[in-house]
């Protein structure tokens, strides 16, 4: 569904993406993850056909992402980063022009769509929240059954009953095997619908992973505080912590899923007065396994 | 194919032309009642007169008479106002064409459809030639009712070419905003160029009847070819059509080469 090759960008002397190889299949959700700035944006409006590559190949459905732009937007869905709507027009008219600009005049699926995303479809978008406005894009996007939905950061401002709702569109446009690539700079978001994952980073797609063997790896902070003195060598033997400090009777440290385990009955020896663990962010987590690059922003 | 880029331009801009036609109506409507005391006072030629010649070039077409309709309205209303005010409006329509849907961050959605930017550009400027065409046709129907109601008759040659000559030349120079903003995505720049150029090519054209090193350069100036042969009086200038014309298209395709090559704005 989507191939890159050597995709580079770059706007006047900022190199904004660097050689990304990225490939999409069908049928596949592709979660694209980074932190803001890191070229995610960059990559979809290159898929787009919104600015030209500098250098290497974007292929969308078989076509050039920059050539083709018309014949491959026939056929794909797309969801800019800030969901710009046209102020002034509502919902039924956005949805009217839309389909008209594809050769279509049936609203049905559209305002099923808003339905299901408890969406009114009547007022002008200055009205709308910013959550309503982001549901209206998504719409735009879906309404026509597309091949291939592009969708940045498509959660921003959704609640969660609407994220459920979204995550079970996505299943049964993959069900018929379209596929999705959808960015975000919250792993969080992605990890319920995407089967992959591809993580940017100042440019560079730096990791490519299955989203099962990554939730293995995500980091857990973990922060016990014991009622008695406590040696921290046996924490520090256990394999696979990170960051491990101990001072005044309270343990901190990083954990990935697969520790987890052995660090819970290592701690369950002591008398616990407070334990916590939380899931660390995800740039955490890459940060921790991937480092800083040479080309890294700090 | 149904041109529906330009018919939403059209729909957005609705609420604005009414206003741009009653504005047009309304200085229309000035200028007549006026006209009764202006005729009545022939000393009026003789105060244009002693103009100095330079000034009574840039803001009277020199050789009107004022005492005749034709000759008051060209001094009065077609030679300043109202090209001003609908250079302006095309201006403001063709800079938010492109520039200013773009700066809007809405132009990014118009593009994720099957839609060619070459048909953006063409419907855009199609929408912009449309209002213009509302613009004029308020204009002429407004010195049509002029006639009966103040005394103030033309020929309705006269009223129908000065109104397309005046149309096109706005429509010359929303195109220029147009290609301006479609080739770098400004909307200051695309009303800045044309509104400096327009300053220049009515300047070039008042002047050179007064200053011989601009007479060369004259028959380049917009101006020249919306008023240089007086159409209230002489009716269309077919040349002086295909000169716009032709240059409205040159502008067209710049507009639309300029916009397919670059990057559209984050």
């Amino acid at each position: 569904m989507i191939r890159t090759r050597g995709l580079t960008k770059s706007f006047r002397d900022v190199r904004a993406l660097s050689g990304v190889e990225l490939c999409v299949g069908a049928g596949e959700v592709f979660g694209y993850l980074g932190p803001n700035g890191a070229g995610k944006t960059t990559t979809l409006r290159l898929l787009m056909g919104m600015v030209r590559p500098s250098s290497g190949t974007a292929t969308v459905l078989g076509m050039d992402a920059w050539r083709d732009a018309v014949a491959v937007h026939r056929r794909v869905g797309y969801l800019a980063g800030d969901a710009v709507l046209y102020d002034r027009l509502t919902g039924r008219q956005h949805i009217r022009y839309f389909l008209r600009l594809r050769g279509s005049s049936d609203m049905r699926h559209a305002l099923e769509l808003a339905d299901r995303l408890v969406l009114d479809t009547t007022r002008p978008v200055r009205t709308l929240s910013r959550g309503n406005r982001q549901k209206l894009a998504l719409v735009l996007a879906l309404m026509t059954a597309p091949d291939l939905l592009i969708l940045d950061e498509p959660t921003t401002g959704l609640d969660p009953l609407v994220q459920q709702t979204f995550s079970a569109i996505l299943r049964e446009h993959t069900a018929t095997g379209g596929s999705v690539l959808l960015s975000s700079h919250v792993l969080g978001e992605v990890q319920r619908v995407a089967d992959r994952i591809g993580v940017v980073r100042a440019g560079r797609l730096i990791a490519v992973e299955q989203l099962d063997v990554l939730r293995g790896r995500a980091l857990h902070h973990v922060t016990a505080r014991f009622d008695s003195p406590v040696g921290s060598m046996a924490f520090r033997r256990l394999p696979g912590l990170r960051d491990v400090r101990l001072a005044d009777g309270v343990l901190h440290c990083d954990a990935p899923r697969s520790a987890l385990d052995a660090l819970l009955k290592e701690v369950a020896r002591h008398d616990v007065r407070d334990f916590q663990c939380a899931e660390a962010e995800l740039e955490e987590t890459f940060l921790a396994y991937y480092g800083v690059g040479e080309n890294d922003a700090p | 194919m149904r041109p529906s880029i330009g018919l939403k331009t059209l729909y957005d801009q609705r609420r604005g032309l009414l206003a741009w036609v009653l504005g047009l109506v309304g200085l229309v409507a000035m200028y007549a009642a006026i006209w009764p005391s202006i005729r009545d006072q022939p000393t009026f030629n003789d105060y244009l007169d002693e103009m100095p010649a330079a000034l009574r070039s840039l803001f009277a077409a020199s050789g009107a008479d004022m005492s005749t309709p034709a000759g008051y309205l060209q001094v009065e209303l077609f030679s300043l106002m109202a090209p001003l005010l609908l250079i302006g409006y095309g201006i403001t329509a063709g800079a938010a064409a492109i520039a200013g849907e773009e700066d809007r961050r809405t132009l990014e959605l118009l593009l994720a459809n099957p839609v060619s930017r070459r048909r953006i550009v063409l419907e855009k400027l199609a929408a912009l030639t449309a209002g213009m065409a509302v613009l004029g046709a308020g204009t002429a129907l407004a010195l049509l009712a002029a006639g009966p109601l103040a005394g103030l008759s033309l020929s309705l040659r006269g009223i129908a070419s000065a109104t397309v000559h005046l149309a096109l030349l706005g429509v010359e120079f929303g195109a220029l905003a147009l290609a301006v903003g479609a080739a770098t995505g400004r909307p200051g720049l695309s009303r800045a160029v044309p509104a400096v150029v327009a300053g220049l090519a009515y300047v070039v054209n008042g002047l050179a009847p007064v200053v011989s090193r601009l007479r060369p350069v004259r028959r380049f100036s917009p101006f020249y070819q919306y008023a240089g042969h007086d159409p209230l009086r002489h009716g269309l200038s077919w040349p002086a059509v295909l000169v716009t014309g032709g240059s409205i298209l040159v502008l067209a395709a710049l507009a639309v080469t300029g916009f397919r090559r670059r990057d559209l704005a984050a």
